[in-house]
C-alpha cells in the first residue's frame, strides 16, 4: 500500500515543486525574506519587556518612533517587493530581460492602487499612497498582478514587439529601447482596466480583490481545521521522504504570509495581534521544534531511554542539527521514511501540538506570536520567545516537546525492542546497523 | 580532482554529509571536492561537478535535474536513504564514485 501512494505522491510533489508559478511565488517571498528580518529586529528592540521599566514613557515613545521606519519600510510594504519578486523571477523564468520584467510588474501594481487615503471621519487626503495597500491589504491584488504583468510583458518580448538598436549603441541604452514597447503595452493594458474598474464599477481594483479573494481566502486558512490539515499532509509527505514543507508551503505561503503581515503592522501599531494563525506559528510552533515533526523530543526520548545501538547511533547524529531544527537525520536514519510503527505518532503528534497550542493562543494563556521573522533554523524556546515576544511562548514549546514525548514513548520502545532483538540476532555478521537498515531498505 | 555536488531543499542538510564524505575522501588518500547547495542552485552549479546526488526528500527533482545532466555528461542519483540518515560518508562517497565509473 505505501508503494502504491508513494507512486502517486513523488510525480504530484515534483509537479508541486517544479511548477513555475509556484516556484516564482517561493523565490518572491525568499527575496522580502532578508527585509524581513530586518524588520523584525528592530520590532524586537523596540518592544523589549522590560523597556517599559527602565525608561520614561516618552522615552520609549521616541525609541520607538526613531526604529519605526525600518519595519515600516520593510514588513509593512512587503507586497511592494513580493509584486517585483514576481515579475523579476517570472520574467527570468522564461529567459526575458527580467529586471524589467520586476520594475514593469510593481508600476502596473501602483496603477491598480488608489492614491488617496480617507481618515476616519475626515476629508480625503489625495496625492498619498496608503501603506496598508503596499502590506497585508493589497498582498493578493499584488500577486496576481505581478503574474499577469509578467506574463503580458514576457509574451510581447518572445513576440519581437521590440525596438532593435544598431550594434554600436551601449547595451544598456539598446535594453531598455527593447523594454519600451512591451513595457507600454502592459502597463496601457493595466491603466485601461482600471479606468473600467473606477469608472465603470466605481470602486477600485484593491478593494475588489481584498473582498471577493483575499478576505475569504485568508479567512478560510487562518482556521484552525486547515491548519491541522496542513500539518497532515506535511507529515504525510514526510513519511514518504519527501520534503512536506516545500511542498504545503508553496500553496499556503501567500496566506501565512499576509496573516504575519496583518499581524505585525497591528502589533507595531496597537500591540495587539489580531491572528493566532501566521507563517511564524507555522515556522516557531510546528518546525521550530527540532524540525518536521518536532523531533528534537524524540532525539531525547532516545538518547535517555532507547537501548538499541543503532537508534542511539541515530539520537547522537541527530542532536546537534536538531538544536538548529535540521531533522533529515532522524527521519532517514531512524528512520521515519516509509516505517510502518512510527507511522502513528509521526502523524499524530503533530496535529495534537498544534491544536494544543493554538488552544493555548486563543484562550490567551499564551501570546500568539507577534509577526516578527524569526529564522527557522533558531533553536527551540529561544525561538519561541522571539517570536512570541514572551516567556511564555519557550515554555509552551517545551511543554509541547513533553506531549510529543509522552505520544512517541510506546511506539520508540516497540521499535528499541525489535531492533535490541534484531542486533543481537546478527552479532556476528557485518556491523549492526548496516544489517538493521538493509532490512529497511527493502521495506522501502 | 573528483567534484561532487550534494543538491537538498536548502543545502543545510545535506552538509552535515558533506563534512562526512570530505573527512572520508581524505581518509583514503583521494583528493575531492564536494560542496551542498539548494535545489535552485543545483542546476546552475551542475556543469562544475562530476557527479551529483540528491537528498532523498528531493528524490521527486531526480528526473529534471538527469535530464539536464545530460547536457553536460553528469551522471545524478538519489542519496542512498541509509546512507544519508546515518551521514554515512562512506557509503555515499562510494555511491558517488560508482555513479563517476558507469559513466
Amino acid at each position: 500500500m505505501f508503494d502504491r501512494l508513494n507512486k502517486i505522491l513523488v510525480p504530484i510533489a515534483g509537479k508541486l515543486n517544479n511548477n513555475r508559478y509556484l516556484q516564482v511565488l517561493r523565490d518572491a517571498f525568499m527575496l522580502a525574506f532578508p527585509l524581513t528580518i530586518f524588520g523584525s529586529v528592530a520590532v524586537v528592540l523596540a518592544n523589549l519587556p522590560f523597556l517599559e521599566k527602565i525608561m520614561s514613557d516618552s522615552a520609549l515613545g521616541t525609541l520607538q518612533s526613531a526604529l519605526g521606519p525600518a519595519s515600516q519600510a520593510t514588513i509593512s510594504i512587503m507586497t511592494v517587493f513580493v509584486v517585483f519578486g514576481i515579475g523579476y523571477y517570472l520574467s527570468r523564468s522564461y529567459d526575458v530581460e527580467a529586471v524589467f520584467g520586476g520594475v514593469i510588474a510593481l508600476a502596473s501594481f501602483l496603477i491598480l492602487t488608489p492614491f488617496i487615503l480617507t481618515p476616519e471621519g475626515a476629508e480625503p487626503v489625495t496625492d498619498v499612497i496608503p501603506l496598508d495597500r503596499l502590506g497585508a491589504k493589497g498582498m493578493f491584488l499584488g500577486m496576481i498582478t505581478g503574474f499577469f504583468a509578467g506574463e503580458i510583458y514576457r509574451f510581447f518580448v518572445q513576440k519581437k514587439w521590440t525596438i532593435k538598436m544598431p550594434a554600436s549603441v551601449p547595451p544598456a541604452v539598446a535594453k531598455s529601447f527593447a523594454a519600451l514597447i512591451p513595457a507600454v503595452f502592459t502597463l496601457s493594458i493595466f491603466l485601461i482596466v482600471n479606468i473600467g474598474v473606477t469608472q465603470g464599477l466605481n470602486t477600485n481594483l484593491h478593494d475588489l480583490i481584498f473582498n471577493a479573494v483575499q478576505a475569504p481566502l485568508v479567512n478560510l486558512g487562518s482556521g484552525i481545521i486547515p491548519t491541522v490539515i496542513a500539518v497532515f499532509f506535511v507529515q504525510l509527505l514526510w513519511f514518504f521522504g519527501l520534503h512536506g514543507q516545500i511542498i504545503v508551503n508553496s500553496i499556503m505561503d501567500p496566506i501565512w504570509n499576509t496573516l504575519m503581515v496583518e499581524n505585525l503592522t497591528s502589533y507595531t501599531e496597537t500591540g495587539e495581534v489580531p491572528n493566532i494563525i501566521s507563517k511564524q506559528f507555522m515556522e516557531i510552533y510546528t518546525v521550530g521544534m527540532g524540525g518536521s515533526g518536532m523531533t528534537l523530543a524524540v532525539v531525547i526520548a532516545i538518547l535517555l531511554f532507547m537501548k538499541s545501538k543503532q537508534m542511539k547511533q541515530v539520537g547522537k547524529l541527530s542532536l546537534g542539527p536538531g538544536l538548529f531544527n535540521v531533522n533529515e537525520p532522524i527521519i532517514f536514519g531512524l528512520p521515519v521514511v516509509m516505517n510502518p510503527v512510527i507511522v502513528i505518532p509521526w502523524i499524530l503528534a503533530p496535529m495534537i501540538v498544534t491544536l494544543v497550542t493554538y488552544f493555548a493562543m486563543s484562550t490567551g494563556i499564551v501570546p500568539p506570536p507577534t509577526g516578527v521573522a524569526v529564522p527557522w533554523t533558531v533553536p527551540v524556546f529561544i525561538n519561541g520567545i522571539l517570536a512570541t515576544n514572551s516567556l511564555a511562548g519557550g515554555v509552551l514549546q517545551l511543554v509541547n516537546m513533553g506531549i510529543v514525548l509522552i505520544i512517541w514513548m510506546p511506539f520508540l520502545q516497540v521499535m528499541d525492542r525489535m531492533n535490541v532483538k534484531k542486533e543481537r540476532q546478527t552479532e556476528n555478521t557485518e556491523t549492526k546497523a548496516q544489517t538493521d537498515h538493509s532490512s529497511k531498505e527493502q521495506a522501502l | 580532482m573528483k567534484k561532487i555536488l550534494l543538491a537538498c531543499s536548502s543545502g543545510m542538510s545535506t552538509s552535515l554529509l558533506v563534512t562526512k564524505m570530505s573527512e572520508h575522501a581524505k581518509s583514503i588518500g583521494d583528493e575531492a571536492e564536494i560542496w551542498a547547495v539548494g535545489q535552485d542552485r543545483a542546476k546552475k552549479e551542475m556543469e562544475n561537478a562530476d557527479v551529483v546526488l540528491i537528498g532523498p526528500q528531493m528524490s521527486f527533482l531526480k528526473k529534471e535535474l538527469q535530464g539536464e545532466g545530460e547536457k553536460y555528461g553528469v551522471p545524478v542519483d538519489v542519496i542512498d536513504t541509509v546512507a544519508y540518515g546515518m551521514a554515512d560518508g562512506k557509503k555515499a562517497y562510494e555511491q558517488a564514485l560508482n555513479l563517476m565509473g558507469e559513466q
